[in-house]
């Protein structure tokens, strides 16, 4: 199986010298789209156009891009911003990163295009801590852009003025929440914000704000190139446009793979990434990051795309596909990102500071051969005082992981209960401490 | 104001456009806990225990962050509210020590009252508790001059933090760390330093910040009793409660234990400073005067009756009512109630020109955040305003400065022949008055009564001194820096012999022949009423002053955002000797008179 699709987004990455702009210039759109953007297009026509192309937000959710930029309040007198989330942070996810890494004027590009269209002056581009090398090609690359008269004053000769700025955050996964974000831009803790108001209405420093993904963005300077319709055609109805995969786990070959969403989570796994190593069966997969339910080898045959993904009982999310061959033990597996959530969990509310401390030491334990066979109706009762109780939807990633591993593998949860030791043949798996990710 | 009408677990409830479900809820008196929301402080939703069901909507909501909308129909009571609000107590108990039997808090903690109420029975939680340096107490650590800090029993309500950031306009405490290892904390450990540090044991839903003053003094059902008052630290005029902890064993009555703030809205708001929360102690200190004491032949002080202190001031100050113009000069503390001022202008009319009389009181300006929301007045008396609306010369505004200079120099020049101190501030808050002590004992003036409830040096070199009542101890008008008269109400009897200040001044004045007519304090107040109509004072003869009342009652009545969850506290606590708790039949609502606006 293999995908035929000639990638947009990625087509030059592996070219040394892509980050450059004059290499953007010479083969990439090279601002041409923020040029037709701004000397041809109206702010409202830039959102129509994106709004028909029907680019969703590739951060997680979902969310149509366009109508996100159509809630940004028009007529406030308060300065509107784009923030540009860039804080990669989940687990299984590396497909921002080689964009600003290896095309960071398409990001620049798009957060240009994107402050045009909601009557912005500023986008602040919010780096997860730990790019620190990917900031500084950004920052260099930003300058050149400044150099070259794509960002400024008077872009074009039009009136219009656009500043971007970087900002690196301290390395939180919750400052992917965009409320965090923005108090983590404001300089206060990432802590999410109760919403309403939503950062439409009330974002960075109380103006409209649209916070929007890496790939997102990226995907903007594409929809004014070639228009809407040329980019609605692309992958199945309703999930239009080029998808970033990032295929990992025990596959052959692991990395990031463009493809519309017509391309199904198997071709992705057997045919981009070549297939489970060692020839070894597939026992699960993670489709859209750690924080979505796995989906068991059987409900792999469908299109990676939103709406296909979601049907099957599990999310697209920022398409971390991680692939678990038969040596993985899903109560360990469930265990070691538990101890990721209780790590990052941001403290601000209750449920989820509490639970997700309380699920890790219960999963410890049954990992440990110490649990009782009450802890497993324990893990998910306190998952459903979790999920949909929380502030911000980091409960319901958090539980995502116990609650679809005890529905597809409650007989390895139990075997470990009553045997007191892991039965899944994993001899390469140390019994030392979990993976701390940062 | 725009209504929107709701209904709540079936009840239709009209509020103001703009309040949120919880304080509708608060309002109708429907029972829905919270922690992180605070009347007072801005809007938080972490804590989640407020989570009500509201139709159309798809999840459980936080009451405290919805805001009400026309037809809105709210449950608390539906079973899915009920278990997942039951879920969150559970979560909030894992790590909280449950040491309420050696807690502060304990008897008046949110977390505890709430918990009973909407907590489940047991918890499954098995695993040893989080610990931050060790169980109980040992845990506890300094969190500033006034106050300590236990992180276990800390539940992230974020009420301390928010009211520095907002209130206090100096955001001295923050989170540490993240998710589960969360901790109130200072930069470098440094503590609270503010002079707004008491109202974080307000705040505090449980016993993790509690202030050194009250630590382990009392609990609250030793605390039967509560009297509302006014504080007259500064000319703020801040609403505060008055705690008197007494058992029925105690032969002596009870005792003051804690004052704490009351809210009014255009004044304090639900705040106080340190200055009137913890600067009570003088109140029932050593040093206070309780009884007359009067110089003898052999120049020794000694005490004495009243018959024979007034005797011994009637003659001293006749004497000096002779020597003409300005030659008995009257130094009157702003610290005064207005009944004191007024009986005392009477006293001065009466005697003419021989009388002059001057208000002193201290200026202190207070160090706090330029951003802060709550500043303290640099005027530290309360009634420099009822003082210049008798016909007192204080100077214009509220921050005028008092001037002593022209008695000073009278005084030296040997023209005055007497000076009559009042005071029944504490000892030196009417101001420096060390060189009039120096004056009488170098002979000049040749007389010096004091009028104080603490001894001082200048105490020490009076001829006589005569024992006044603290604010506590006496009703008295104040009037406040927005003009505001304040009746400030007796909670406790004065100590020993002391008296009310205005009854020491009418006995003088009858002592030098002067006949007031004022039999009680009622008297004098119908007295301003007349000689001041039309203004605020018009009606003060109506004030009906508190009394202390069964603390169980005041929580009901007080703070109406608390006000519920009181309900099962202080039942059934034996009578305690020497003060009497009203029935709450017979307690009059008119504490003080009602807020007018001002100007």
């Amino acid at each position: 199986m293999s995908v035929s699709f000639q990638p947009l987004l990625t087509r030059f990455v592996r070219e040394p010298g892509s980050a450059t702009l004059d290499f953007y210039r010479a083969r990439d759109l090279g601002y041409e789209a923020l040029r037709k953007a701004v000397t041809t297009l109206q702010p409202g026509e830039v959102i129509e156009q994106v709004k028909a192309s029907g680019l969703r937000g590739r951060g997680g959710a979902g969310f149509p891009t366009g109508m996100k930029w159509q809630f940004v309040l028009k007529d406030s007198p308060k300065p509107k911003y784009i923030c540009c989330n860039a804080d990669e942070s989940e687990p299984g996810t590396f497909k921002d990163h080689l964009l600003m890494e290896r095309n960071p004027h398409l990001v620049i590009e798009g957060c240009a295009i994107a402050c045009y269209a909601i009557g912005a002056k500023v986008a602040y581009i919010y780096i997860r801590g730990e790019f620190y090398h990917v900031q500084r090609i950004l920052e260099r690359e930003i300058e050149a852009a400044y150099r070259a008269g794509f960002l400024g004053t008077n872009i074009f000769g039009t009136g219009f003025d656009c500043d971007v700025y970087v900002h690196r955050g301290a390395g939180a996964y919750e400052a992917g929440e965009e409320t965090a974000l923005i108090e983590s831009l404001e300089g206060k803790r990432a802590q999410p914000r109760i919403k309403p108001p939503f950062p439409a209405v009330s974002g960075l420093y109380n103006c409209p704000t649209a916070v929007n993904n890496v790939e997102t963005l990226c995907n903007v300077p594409l929809v004014i190139a070639h228009g809407p319709e040329w980019y609605a055609a692309i992958g199945p109805e309703k999930n239009s446009g080029p998808k970033l995969y990032c295929v990992s786990g025990h596959v052959n070959t692991p990395g990031v793979f463009e493809a519309p969403m017509s391309v199904t989570l198997k071709e992705l796994i057997f045919g981009c990434a070549g297939g489970m190593r060692d020839g070894r069966t597939l026992k699960a997969v993670i489709p859209g990051g750690s924080s979505t339910p796995v989906l068991l080898p059987d409900q792999i045959d469908i299109p990676a795309s939103f709406d296909a993904i979601a049907k099957a009982g599990s999310m697209l999310g920022s398409a971390a596909i991680i692939a678990l061959d038969d040596t993985t033990c899903m109560v360990w597996m469930a265990k070691n990102l538990l101890a990721f959530y209780r790590h990052e969990s941001c403290g601000k509310c209750t449920p989820c500071r509490e639970g997700a401390d309380w699920l890790y030491k219960l999963l410890a334990r049954i990992e440990a051969g110490e649990g009782r066979m009450a802890d497993i109706d324990l893990l998910l009762d306190v998952s459903r005082n979790i999920g949909g109780k929380t502030l911000c939807p980091f409960g319901d990633a958090a539980i995502a992981p116990v609650v679809s591993t005890i529905r597809h593998f409650r007989g390895e949860y139990e075997a470990h209960v009553r045997e007191g030791r892991c039965t899944v043949p994993a001899g390469w798996r140390g019994r030392g401490t979990a993976v701390m990710a940062h | 104001m725009e209504a929107v009408s709701l209904t709540i677990d079936g009840v239709p409830v009209t509020v103001e456009k703009g309040r949120t479900v919880l304080q509708a809820a608060i309002e109708a008196g429907v029972r829905v806990p919270y922690y992180c929301y605070h009347p007072g402080l801005d809007i938080d939703g972490s804590c989640r225990v407020c989570i009500v069901k509201i139709e159309k909507m798809p999840k459980l909501q936080t009451s405290c962050s919805t805001v009400c909308s026309e037809g809105m129909v709210v449950s608390t009571t539906d079973p899915e509210v009920a278990d997942a609000r039951a879920a969150v107590f559970e979560f909030l108990l894992i790590n909280h020590p449950l040491d309420c039997p050696v807690c502060d808090k304990g008897g008046e903690c949110p977390l505890q009252d709430f918990s009973y109420s909407f907590g489940p029975d047991e918890s499954r939680m098995d695993f040893p508790r989080r610990v931050f340096d060790g169980e109980g107490v040992m845990a506890d650590v300094d969190f500033g001059p006034t106050l300590m800090l236990n992180r276990n029993r800390c539940i992230l309500c974020t009420r301390c933090i928010r009211f520095m950031r907002e209130i206090d306009g100096d955001a001295q405490i923050s989170v540490a760390d993240r998710g589960n290892g969360s901790e109130i904390a200072t930069f470098d450990e440094e503590g609270v330093h503010s002079l707004l540090s008491g109202n974080l044991m307000d705040v505090c839903p449980v016993g993790a910040i509690t202030t050194r003053d009250y630590r382990f003094k009392s609990r609250p059902w030793d605390n039967p009793a509560v009297a509302d008052t006014v504080c007259t630290m500064c000319s703020k005029g801040c609403h505060t409660s008055v705690w008197l902890k007494g058992k029925p064993e105690w032969a002596r009555g009870s005792k003051l234990v804690r004052i704490t703030p009351r809210l009014a809205p255009e004044i304090n708001g639900y705040w106080m400073c340190d200055i009137g929360r913890f600067g009570y102690h003088w109140v029932e200190g050593e040093r206070r005067l309780v009884r007359p004491i009067v110089r003898g032949a052999d120049g020794a002080q000694a005490a004495a009756g009243w018959h024979d202190a007034l005797r011994t001031v009637g003659m001293l100050l006749g004497a000096a009512r002779e020597g003409g113009s300005g030659a008995l000069r009257f130094v009157v503390s702003a610290h005064a109630a207005t009944e004191e001022m007024f009986v005392l202008k009477g006293l001065m009319e009466a005697l003419g020109e021989a009388a002059a009389a001057t208000v002193h009181w201290q200026r202190s300006e207070k160090d706090q955040p330029a951003a802060v929301k709550f500043t303290i007045p640099v005027t530290d008396a309360p009634n420099v305003n009822g003082a210049r609306d008798l016909g007192y010369a204080v100077g214009a505004g509220n921050d005028g400065v008092p001037d002593l200079s022209a008695l000073q120099q009278a005084v030296n020049a040997g023209s005055v022949k007497a000076v009559y101190v009042v005071d029944p501030g504490p000892a030196g808050s009417i101001g420096d008055l060390s060189w009039l002590a120096a004056a009488r004992t170098a002979g000049r003036p040749a007389v010096l009564i004091v009028q104080a409830v603490e001894s001082s040096p200048l105490t020490d070199a009076a001829d006589v001194v005569l024992p006044g009542s603290a604010w506590l101890e006496k009703d008295g008008l104040f009037t406040n820096d927005q003009g505001r008269v304040q009746g400030a109400s007796r909670a406790l009897a004065p100590p020993g012999d002391a008296r009310d200040d205005w009854s020491i001044l009418v006995d003088v004045a009858h002592a030098l022949g002067v006949t007031l007519g004022y039999a009680q304090a009622g008297d004098v107040r119908k007295a301003i009423a007349e000689a001041l109509p039309g203004g605020p004072y018009a009606d003060v003869d109506q004030v009906t002053f508190a009394r202390p009342v069964k603390a169980s009652h005041w929580l009901r009545t007080s703070n109406p955002s608390e006000r519920w969850k009181w309900d099962f506290m202080f039942q059934d606590l034996p009578p305690v000797k020497g003060h009497s708790v009203q029935t709450e039949q017979g307690y009059v609502d008119g504490r003080v008179l009602p807020l007018r606006p001002v100007g």
